[in-house]
């Protein structure tokens, strides 16, 4: 019997030490050759820009003049008024819309569960408005609002309510709402095909049991499946949550944070400061988003340890 | 399966089946008659919309698609998104399937570590590097580049990429590996001949994901791309609609133009779309 | 030529950390089926992945082919082998899989289509060549598993619990298969099992291995009638053989083991090596079936007694098991004929040849050696 090994041809001494190790280790050059790209990407396009943020914070930068003033920025920012506003309307949206996603998430799974006809049609179709474009969306539901032509007037005209119509987008009472309800359109078929998932993947076994057990629909939903489902649910609240946290572009398509601030949200008043105000002052945006991001990482961490759900948290 | 247990449990009597199919069709209509209407109205003149905005097209005006795409530079705005998602999304699977590979599958130290701080960023609310990056690529001339915006576009879906496959790659049996060791392949052809095309179908997810989300991305593009011949789509049709609020036959051309790629990149891997997009929230 | 020595081999996860595998010695001869044989975590699948090159080892040597191969790759050990997972490559086809190693190694494609073929047709797998495995069964992926490995003609053939991912009667086809093939090639084989019928059926012999350390080695009958200690007397046979500490005394007709519960004759062992044993606690096993229930069946013998209270009956069909309770805590096993006409709570005597008594050390469990057990069966 002859010896039918090649042995290896451009390796050397350092590449057999690594190729004798056991297969779960690699020596560091491999390692970095597999880290190095996404490391470097992270480095340079991540944690450098967001720490300049962080220092930029503490300066007046107009053009490139930079000037030192310490904790000036924080303590503007602390009474300014516009900042407080966009802080509580994005935290109603964080909060409550939410709630809105997920409940109609879940009401549409369990419907499509219950075997109702054309299920997968009706999968596909409820998820397809979470792979529309924020602007998109936007330009659709600026329309839908549309005070003379717009959907929701027309039928509130039909049905004879003409007291309840109103410009949706342009009265500071509604353009809160009419933007949750926009975003939930977005995403509701996103939370639907994750809490099917999740209902599919629940043993069936304990499903049996439970009819055994006398459960009918509603009693099996409220003690086993809910329960069992929580958290799932939990998790997607805590999505929807940052997702709302960051919320940009439909505000910024369908109001720009108007009328009066009422839909002002952190990102649009960031972003407003930094490029659409003529102030040319990084320095103060900057102290907004370091402040915000130290909010909204601090609520992720409390939110996830409060309902503490699991041990990876995602997105 | 849902079929056979509706069969063993029926609804509720006070919820009939009628009922149930009446709530279940609004609903559908009312996730997909904006998106039917907006279709009628790319093929309709703004004239003809506003006469009656939710009348059927009596006849189909297919030349609003050539104007939209030759003189409202719609085709411009195609081509630059097309570029910079392609791009981005091509160079972000490759770097993030290579370090998602080594998580999954070597021991180190500080394993964990990289892949917490790599993974982490995923939170970051966007403002955090938005401001730095406009200076930054302002410093190194990429302001107002193609190239500058792909370069972001790679950093922002990264923490998902690596997040998504390190989860495929890690289910990848060890075996294997050591069946390929034994065959003689180095670390390298390791990644290349195995874990590549093995990790295929969860590949193929993320690319699809990549391409949705960055092909829809609206605030980098904007603050990092000035020039009217650079914008990519929704910065274009956002600037359209800027200029012409008026001619909204022409504004859902455009958004038709927009969402025609995602749209059939959904007919034909929606299973797959589905599941990448939720990936991230099943266990 | 494709002797595998193993001479002091030693695993140790790090400088402090647990040692898995403790100076292991295993002298493998050419063409022998090796079997490592113990429960999980004795060390066993460490040890075959020494052999193979995928763990580095902490020290000792490794010899295969009277080369050191301690430096040497996986790939250049002219090993192949067959993985609990069968580690097929899902991408590829049978056929591709089969061909896959020896392309690597830059085999003229003649030769690799001349070697796939021929294990294919060996084995059965010539109309599925064009699969991918994720449209084959179980037991097919074990044979282009099993296909995988012998195209490479290698030296040494390794296994690592290759059947326990097949149902019952797929395994006992796919053994006798393993069995034929290395028949036919008449090569090394080294083959790690936590099952004690496949390495009763398979080794030429047995390495039982337990907490990293070599118990005993043997042909498997050997290491089943002459135990080097309670763990392999235990951990080989079903039900395991039945232990229960004694005293030995010495008496008129000769020296004896007794307890409460049982009392039997030791004719295997010397008066010199029972003397120095005398009134000292020992270890006293049977075997199961070496258990009678009525004393003429053993003819003119000398006996051994043990007495228990029963607790359980259990027909088997073929034959009967009973469960008596010799000592508080203490149960032995009886494989006896079909009727056995007893009932719960009742107490009952067996009764077992002399020479069918094993003794072990009271506290290192070690076997005190006597004269060679009797096989039954001759």
């Amino acid at each position: 019997m002859t010896t039918t090994s090649m042995s290896s041809d451009a390796s050397g001494g350092a590449a057999n030490a690594s190729s004798l190790a056991d297969p779960r280790r690699a020596s560091w050059w491999v390692l970095a050759i597999f880290l190095f790209p996404a490391l470097a990407v992270y480095v340079g396009l991540t944690a450098y820009p967001a720490f300049r943020t962080f220092y930029d914070s503490f300066f007046t930068i107009e053009g490139l003049d930079a000037t030192f003033v310490g904790l000036d920025n924080y303590r503007a920012l602390m009474s300014d008024e516009t900042f407080w506003v966009s802080v509580r309307n994005t935290f109603i949206w964080s909060f409550v819309a939410p709630v809105l996603d997920v409940a109609t998430g879940l009401l549409l799974a369990l419907a499509l569960y219950a075997g109702v006809p054309f299920a997968r049609f009706l999968r596909v179709a409820w998820f397809t408005p979470v792979l529309l474009s924020y602007v998109v969306v936007a330009i659709l539901w600026t329309w839908i609002y549309n005070y003379d032509w717009g959907v929701v007037n027309l039928v509130l005209r039909a049905l004879g309510l003409d007291a309840l119509v109103t410009s949706w987008l342009g009265n500071p009472n509604t353009a809160l709402a009419a933007l949750i309800v926009t975003h939930a359109w977005k995403w509701a078929g996103f939370n639907m095909v994750v809490c099917l998932a999740a209902i599919h993947s629940l043993p069936s076994e304990v499903l049996e049991a439970s009819e055994l057990d006398n459960c009918g629909w509603g009693a099996k939903l409220r003690y086993v499946i809910v329960p069992m489902l929580r958290p799932t649910l939990l998790n997607l609240y805590i999505l929807a949550f940052i997702g709302k946290m960051k919320i940009f572009d439909l505000v910024w398509i369908m109001t720009q944070g108007g009328p009066l601030w009422a839909t002002e949200t952190v990102s649009t008043y960031v972003y407003k400061r930094a490029f659409n105000w003529n102030t040319f002052d990084l320095g103060y945006p900057s102290a907004i988003a370091s402040v915000w991001f130290v909010v909204v990482c601090g609520a992720v961490i409390i939110l996830n340890r409060l309902l503490a759900t699991r041990e990876r948290l995602e997105y | 399966m849902a079929d056979t247990l509706a069969e063993r449990a029926p609804l509720p009597r006070f919820f009939s089946r009628g009922a149930l199919a009446l709530v279940l069709g609004i609903y559908t209509f009312y996730t997909l008659g904006p998106f039917l209407w907006l279709m009628t109205m790319s093929v309709r003149t703004t004239a003809e919309i506003s006469t009656d905005h939710y009348a059927f097209p009596k006849k189909f005006h297919w030349e609003q698609f050539r104007i939209a795409w030759i003189d409202s530079d719609f085709a411009t705005y195609f081509w630059n998104s097309t570029i910079v998602v392609v791009s981005a999304v091509a160079v972000v699977t490759l770097f993030g399937a290579a370090a998602a590979h080594a998580l999954a599958r070597y021991r180190f130290r500080g394993n964990r570590a990289v892949y917490g701080i790599l993974f982490s960023s995923i939170i970051f609310p966007p403002q955090i590097t938005l401001i730095s990056l406009y200076q930054i690529l302002v410093d190194y001339n990429l302001y107002n580049s193609l190239l500058g915006l792909t370069l972001v576009y790679v950093s922002l879906q990264l923490p998902l990429t690596v997040y998504l496959l390190e989860g495929f790659f890690a289910r990848i049996p060890q075996d294997l590996f050591d069946a390929a060791k034994i065959d003689g392949y180095g670390d390298l052809e390791i990644f290349r001949r195995i874990v590549l095309p093995i990790g295929m179908p969860a590949i193929a997810t993320t690319l699809i994901l990549n391409f949705i989300q960055l092909w829809n991305e609206f605030l980098f593009a904007v603050v990092l791309i000035t020039d009217p011949d650079k914008r990519t789509l929704p910065v274009g049709i956002r600037a359209f609609m800027g200029d012409h609020f008026q001619d909204i036959g022409m504004i859902a051309t455009g958004v038709m133009i927009s969402v025609i790629p995602v749209i059939i990149v959904y007919v034909f891997f929606s299973e797959k779309l589905i599941r990448g997009m939720t990936a991230g929230a099943i266990k | 030529m494709a002797v595998v020595t193993l001479d002091q081999i030693t695993k140790q996860y790090g400088p402090t950390g647990p040692v898995v595998v403790d100076h292991v010695d295993i002298h493998i001869a050419d063409g022998e089926f090796m079997v490592l044989l113990g429960p999980s975590g004795c060390g066993k699948s460490t040890t075959l992945r020494m052999i193979a090159g995928l763990e580095e080892i902490s020290s000792g040597k490794l010899s295969i082919g009277n080369r050191v191969v301690n430096q040497v790759p996986a790939k250049d050990r002219d090993i192949a082998m067959v993985f609990q997972s069968y580690a097929l490559y899902p991408h590829m086809s049978v056929a591709e899989n089969l061909a896959f190693g020896l392309r690597r190694r830059k085999f003229a494609a003649a030769e690799v289509d001349r070697r796939v073929s021929e294990a294919a047709s060996i084995l059965g797998l010539t109309p599925l060549l064009e699969r991918k495995p994720s449209a084959l069964s179980g037991g097919q992926r074990q044979r282009v598993a099993l296909g995988r490995a012998m195209v490479r003609e290698p030296m040494v053939f390794l296994f690592d619990e290759p059947l326990s991912n097949l149902d019952a009667a797929l395994r006992v086809n796919t053994r006798t298969e393993i069995i034929k093939q290395h028949k036919r090639l008449g090569s090394t084989m080294i083959y790690v099992t936590h099952d004690q019928v496949e390495a009763m059926t398979m080794g030429t012999r047995i390495c039982v291995m337990n907490a990293g350390k070599v118990a005993q080695i043997g042909a498997p009958l050997d290491v089943y009638w002459e135990p080097a200690d309670t763990f392999v007397a235990r951990f080989l046979g079903s039900p395991p053989m039945n232990l229960a500490s004694a005293m030995v005394a010495s008496s008129a007709t000769g020296h004896g083991a007794r307890s409460a519960s049982l009392e039997s004759p030791l004719t295997r062992w010397s008066p010199a090596v029972l003397g120095s044993l005398i009134d000292k606690k020992i270890t006293f096993g049977v075997r199961a079936e070496d258990l009678f229930m009525n004393k003429a069946a053993l003819g003119s013998e000398p006996a051994g007694l043990v007495r228990g209270r029963v607790i359980a009956v259990e027909p088997l069909g073929a034959e009967t098991l009973l469960l008596i309770e010799v000592e508080p805590g203490v149960e032995w096993t009886a494989r006896l004929p079909r009727h056995v006409p007893v009932s719960t709570d009742e107490i009952v005597e067996l009764y077992y040849p002399a020479s069918a008594a094993f003794i072990f050390d009271a506290t290192t469990g070690r076997a005190v050696i006597g004269e060679a057990r009797r096989d039954p069966r001759q």
